[in-house]
């Protein structure tokens, strides 16, 4: 019983989180027109987004050190 | 509880729910098959389910609300007036810089207060009366109210975590229609010209656009302006030190956008 994933595949996953999150974040914006409409917490999800981000870097870090 | 049941109704809290309890699920079959495939998928389910339930909507009221709840405190301002029988301008006083040291007695003067003259020829309100926070002026022969808008200045200097009075009336406008537009939704586009003593500024497709409707016939909004235009008055007499009065308001015939001309004094 083990998990099936190595460091690499999480920071492969943490990436494309990543850039879905931060491409979202950063539309939701720069466009106040068609962000206004959409009702979330716009500071979380950049949050949400940089912390993903770090974790791929932080990934990153431990594999090639 | 009552606020925990609601939350559970709500679809984003179900969609969330489903997302992460069948990513758990998956993460599980998949640490006893080995199978990374199901490793992803429940590790993105997983997430975007607790992504769903953590980003809530923010509390909101609908646009209408707004204009609602200010018509009242402007049917107030224009009662006062027409009983008072005033016929002169709005002028914005400037207020002390909230930065700036002042005798503790004077602390009142930090606040931005708008003086509605009686007459059209304009003196100024002595200090002890807006220190003593009066309402009517036997002197200057008219009344003090507060501005509509220098709560929402407040806010946009709370936001910004940014002291608005050393700053420039360039730099003051900018952070007010970014605020404005951008973080507040109060109006789609807010455009300032500035000239030494004279400062338009255009809205569309604000909130408050309906307080300027002829049928409403709310003298005050003239006077004083509606929130954002008031908002912008107060932060001209805060970086200026002078001043302001609202001399104009074009509202366009489609009643979208509106024009206001102040002018510094």
């Amino acid at each position: 019983m083990y998990v099936p994933l190595s460091l690499s595949d999480i920071s492969l996953w943490l990436a494309a989180m990543a850039l879905i999150l931060l491409v979202t974040s950063e539309l939701l914006y720069t466009m106040p027109d068609y962000s206004s409409r959409v009702i979330i917490d716009k500071k979380l999800l950049r949050i949400v987004a940089l912390g993903c981000g770090i974790g791929f870097i932080a990934t990153i870090i431990l594999l090639y050190s | 509880m009552a606020s925990l049941s609601k939350l559970v109704k709500t679809v984003s809290f179900r969609i969330g729910a489903l997302l992460a309890l069948s990513g758990v699920l998956s993460l599980i079959v998949s640490i006893f098959n080995g199978s990374s495939i199901l490793a992803f998928i429940g590790l993105g389910l997983t997430f975007w389910g607790l992504i769903f339930l953590s980003l809530k909507p923010k509390k909101y009221v609908e646009g209408f609300m707004l204009e609602s709840v200010a018509i009242s405190e402007y049917s107030t301002i224009d009662r006062i007036i027409r009983d008072l029988k005033c016929e002169g301008n709005g002028y914005y006083v400037p207020p002390f810089p909230s930065v700036a040291r002042v005798p503790e007695h004077l602390k009142a003067l930090s606040d931005s207060v708008v003086f509605v003259s009686a007459k059209k020829d304009f003196r100024i309100p002595s200090v002890e009366s807006m220190v003593e926070g009066r309402f009517l002026l036997s002197k200057s022969r008219g009344v003090l109210v507060s501005p509509p808008g220098f709560d929402l200045l407040i806010q946009i200097e709370k936001q910004s975590r940014i002291s608005l009075a050393p700053m420039d009336p360039g730099q003051i406008c900018d952070i007010l229609s970014r605020y404005v537009t951008e973080n507040f939704s109060l109006a789609k586009t807010m455009q300032i010209e500035r000239s030494e003593n004279e400062v338009t500024l255009k809205l569309s497709d604000s909130m408050f656009t309906n307080l300027y409707y002829p049928e409403k016939n709310l003298i005050s909004v003239g006077l004083i302006g509606c929130p954002i235009v008031s908002a912008l008055a107060c932060a001209l007499a805060l970086s200026t030190g002078r001043f302001v009065t609202i001399d104009k308001h074009v509202l366009s015939p489609n009643r979208l956008n509106l024009e206001v001309s102040y002018r510094l004094i």
